[in-house]
């Protein structure tokens, strides 16, 4: 038998030591996978690059140029793995990082896209397309702020720039700056009737609660370009502020079709899946604007708050007691935290939230214009 | 002895066009038939270009009887003068003394309550329990007590009783209920306090650049403190809420209903506020002094809120055993998107919301409720609910697309322990669409079906006459404490009929700004006989009292510890 097993392992040497005098040097694997790459074969240049990395492990390049072909094939999460090593090997390199930003993106891990497009800022300020990328990111983060930041010194280099005068317009109005919005959506209606320009209307109209006439420039932006984002979310939520339900559910779903990690339409049709006790879609729902927005209060609590109407009292409680000690200010999220210690026979603890509930609310009620009347 | 109360002649022409579960308009709407029941007041609801927030929150109405003669009159509430409103002509509070054939004449002259103030709502209750029904009238301004004198008149003794303007200064009163929260056999009074709208200037709401105003959302104003007022026994009261929860609770209470949450005996008080939570006052009895404690509960109870932590804008309230399980279930009216609550009692000073589960919330979504009434319409036994809408905002129509000023009054039938929405099917009136506020329930023709009026704010009122449930058999009982408060108010009625049993709690108030029918009508179904009737009569006494025999097809009166008359 040990004969026989010595004669078997010598046939397995004699096999691979052919094999490997047959296989191609890393560069000729590294030359063709590129070529595969450029040729369009995707799968092939994933292999070629996988190939080389076995045997050259460090290489920069190699990890990026898989990392863009697995984003072309639409794995992103793999993508995103590879860009990890190959910055972790090289810190400094810029494209990389733009490319694992823009991978974060397609993944609607929008806030991870922003912190990689800020580092690159960093590196290279006058880097456009990370400026206008993190832009966007910003923007559905609902930062407003940080958006007429990074766009409002451009605006003079680039007055004609379209692109910068509609998302610094677009910040401006939901950051309720409407004289200086308004000014830009000025500028894109001078260039004729567009989608851009309605939706920006629509916005302004909205956040002056003027809803009726919301409604006629977000339907017209609707028709001139479905697929512009945001258009059917501000659409829903002005059907939702004259009080069509209906209306709003079916404009956000319109939304999800094109883009189905938006922020608001996940949130909004998630209340209304909650409020028709469809709660499994609500919660996922939940979940995916959560993914665009991780750690988002107002997400975060209608998940706490739809575990306490399905019972799940305990995991209501942590994610109450979590989001209330985040944003102590958050009066909902008190009056819940509170319902769930008295269902949870913590008396002591629901007395405690009440208290807080009240002198919020007294707090609110003080800053009421009523409070000052004679 | 018995009292066979007749139906009234009904004209057959009238007749034929009803059917037979059907509410049929005598009132605004129905034009015709607003000739025939001699109602001409119309409520002025003082609209300005100012759009002070007083004018779009009345009328109140009630059903009462206030002349002892077991047909249900009524009394209609007006706005009137004020700060800002000086009427070019007289506006007047209206009682109609009702004909027992279907028509009504206006009495309020001779009866002298015209009222006078900038009235909101009534409150209807004996509380020196002399047998006529008394009246408390709220206001923006000065609430009056209308104390019946017993010979169809009636007496301004607000100030006597200790209930005149000082004690309300800086309260808007709104719904107010009588019931003994203390069982010392006297109905005591509760009065909804809304917000401070101000004494020198008012609140102007809207967008000044267009010239437009509108109401202002009751959230800008400061909250009150809603008054308990005990009754001495000797005409004069006296406010006791002092050092309470209610006194502590700030709200802007526009709803109330007296009832007993817990079985306990002791009646609560659940108060539905507008944009704060509502609040659950649960009478917890006297302390070692003799001072009732009164604890308030709604967010441990689950019925301040909504399931997502807001305040609501509550505006109607009632309680009943919807489900006859015993204990009370709790209502509340809200503004439009936010749904109304239907809350069922678990047993232990909690709720759960099952107003989606009875097609209510869903049937609600676009309404603005005030006026709301559990009732059993069709005399099956079951329990089921009238509501009343109207969204408080005139100009609504200029800027929502799917709200409305004027909405349809809604019915919800009860079908194998569900609500389900059936006025569609409830009568042409239910196609229409009013700016309801108040609503009282009644049997204004002694048929044993009760009927419906409505204030419409700046309207005539709408009297709808109840043609449902004709197949059904039923008992009406007027009950008269003698131990207890005379209303007996907090009184428990047991019955079995055709072998099922059911019980009802008098409860008092309930609604908006409203006062029902004293008497309670027992449906007992197809059923064409009652087994057994149980009277479990409110403190002092607490006696209980079993009847069998009894006819059905008609009102009796049962005296404490006296029997049937």
């Amino acid at each position: 038998m040990r004969a026989c097993g010595r004669a078997l392992g010598f046939a397995v040497w004699l096999a691979c030591a052919a094999m490997a005098l047959q296989q191609p040097s890393p560069d000729t694997l590294l030359r063709r996978a590129i070529e595969l790459h450029q040729a369009g074969d995707i799968p092939g240049a994933i292999a070629g690059y996988r190939a080389y990395l076995k045997q050259s492990a460090n290489s920069v390049m190699a990890r990026s140029n898989l990392g863009a072909a697995l984003s072309k094939a639409g794995h992103y999460e793999e993508a995103i793995g590879e860009y990890r090593q190959a910055l972790e090997l090289e810190p400094g390199n810029l494209p990389v990082r733009v490319n694992l930003a823009l991978a974060y993106y397609k993944t609607s891990q929008i806030s991870a896209a922003a912190e990689e497009l800020s580092k690159a800022l960093q590196q290279q300020p006058s880097n456009r397309q990370a400026v206008f990328l993190l832009a966007d990111c910003e923007l559905r983060l609902g930062e407003y702020k940080k958006v007429i930041e990074l766009l409002a010194p451009l605006e003079k280099e680039s007055p004609n720039d379209k692109a910068l005068i509609y998302l610094l317009g677009t910040a401006l109005i939901r950051d309720n700056q409407p004289a200086h919005g308004q000014l830009l959506v000025d500028r894109i209606l001078r260039e004729g009737d567009s989608a851009e320009a309605r939706l920006l209307l629509g916005t302004t109209k909205m956040n002056a609660q003027e809803f009726p006439e919301a409604l006629v420039d977000l339907k017209k932006a609707a028709e001139l370009n479905p697929q512009l984002p945001d258009v059917f979310s501000y659409y829903g939520l002005a059907l939702l502020s004259t009080g069509d339900m209906a209306g709003a559910a079916s404009a956000f779903r319109k939304e999800l079709e094109s883009n189905p990690n938006d922020f608001v339409s996940n949130l909004q049709i998630g209340v209304l899946f909650k409020q028709d006790q469809r709660y499994d879609e609500a919660r996922s729902s939940f979940e995916r604007a959560l993914r665009v927005r991780p750690g988002d209060p107002a997400v975060r609590y209608q998940l706490a708050t739809l575990d306490l109407m399905i019972g799940n009292v305990e995991q209501a409680c942590s994610k109450l007691e979590q989001l209330t000690g985040e944003t102590p200010q958050f009066v909902e999220a008190h009056v819940s935290l509170a319902t769930v210690y008295y269902r949870l026979k913590r008396k002591a603890d629901g007395d405690r939230e009440r208290a807080l509930v009240l002198k919020l609310n007294a707090e609110s009620q003080a800053a009421q214009p009523g409070a000052q009347m004679q | 002895m018995l009292e066979l109360k007749r139906p009234p002649l009904m004209n057959k022409a009238f007749l034929k066009h009803i059917n037979r579960r059907q509410f049929l308009a005598a009132g605004a709407g129905g034009l015709a038939l607003l000739e025939a029941s001699g109602i001409r007041w119309v409520h002025d609801n003082a609209a300005s270009p100012e759009h002070y927030l007083p004018e779009t929150m009345g009328p109140g109405c009630a059903f009462l009887d206030y002349d002892n003669d077991g047909w249900m009159d009524i009394y209609l509430v007006n706005s009137g003068t004020c700060d800002f409103y000086k009427p070019k002509k007289p506006i007047r509070n209206a009682l109609y003394k009702n004909n027992r054939d279907g028509t009504f004449t206006d009495v309020t002259g001779t009866a002298r309550v015209p009222g006078g103030t900038f009235g909101m709502g009534v409150a209807a209750g004996d509380y020196d329990n002399d047998g006529f029904p008394d009246l408390f009238v709220t206001a923006y301004g000065r609430p009056i007590l209308y104390h019946n004198n017993g010979n169809g008149t009636f007496t301004d003794v607000s100030e006597e009783a200790r209930l005149g303007a000082k004690v309300f200064e800086g309260h808007w009163t709104t719904s107010a209920v009588w019931f003994d929260f203390d069982n010392d056999g006297r109905l005591d009074l509760f009065v909804c306090s809304f917000v401070d709208y101000g004494t020198d200037s008012h609140l102007s709401c809207g967008d000044n650049k267009l010239g437009r105003r509108f109401y202002c959302i009751p959230r800008v104003f400061k909250p009150t403190a809603s008054l308990l007022f005990h009754n001495n026994g000797d005409g004069t009261f006296t406010e006791v809420s002092r050092g309470t929860d209610i006194e502590k609770s700030l709200g802007k209470g526009l709803g109330v209903v007296a009832t007993d949450i817990n079985n306990d005996g002791r009646m609560d008080l659940f108060v539905a506020n507008d944009t704060v939570q509502n609040f659950l006052f649960v009478n917890r009895g006297p302390d070692a002094k003799g001072k009732t404690q009164w604890e308030e509960i709604a967010l441990a109870a689950e019925v301040g809120f909504s399931d997502d932590g807001r305040a609501r804008s509550g505006m109607g309230v009632d309680a009943a055993d919807f489900d006859g399980d015993g204990w009370q279930d709790l209502f509340v009216a809200n503004v439009d998107q936010e749904m109304f609550s239907l809350y069922k009692n678990n047993r232990n000073e909690t709720f759960r919301d099952v107003a989606f589960k009875n097609q209510v919330a869903q049937a609600t979504r676009l309404l603005s409720g005030w006026g709301l009434r559990f009732l059993d319409y069709d005399n099956d036994g079951a329990l089921e609910l009238f509501l009343a809408n109207g969204h408080p905002d005139d100009m609504i129509d200029n800027y929502s697309q799917a709200v409305r000023y004027k909405e349809p009054l809604l019915l919800f039938r009860q079908e194998n322990g569900q609500l389900k929405n059936v006025s569609a099917e409830s009568g042409p009136v239910f196609a229409k669409s009013f700016p309801s506020r108040g609503l009282a329930i009644g049997d204004f023709n002694n048929d044993g079906r009760i009927d419906v009026l409505v204030g419409t704010n700046g309207g005539p009122p709408l009297l709808l006459r109840n043609n449902a449930g004709q197949g059904n058999h039923w008992l009406g009982v007027k009950l008269q404490g003698t131990k207890c408060n005379r209303d007996a108010v907090g009184a428990r009625l047991t019955w079995s009929a055709g072998g099922v049993k059911r019980s009802r709690l008098k409860n008092s108030g309930g609604g908006y700004l409203s006062s029902h029918d004293m008497r309670e009508v027992l449906g007992l179904g197809t059923a064409a006989k009652l087994d057994w009737l149980e009277i479990q009569w409110p403190q002092p006494s607490g006696r209980t009292e079993r009847f069998t025999d009894l006819p059905v097809d008609r009102y009796l009166t049962v005296t404490e510890g006296q029997g049937l008359s």
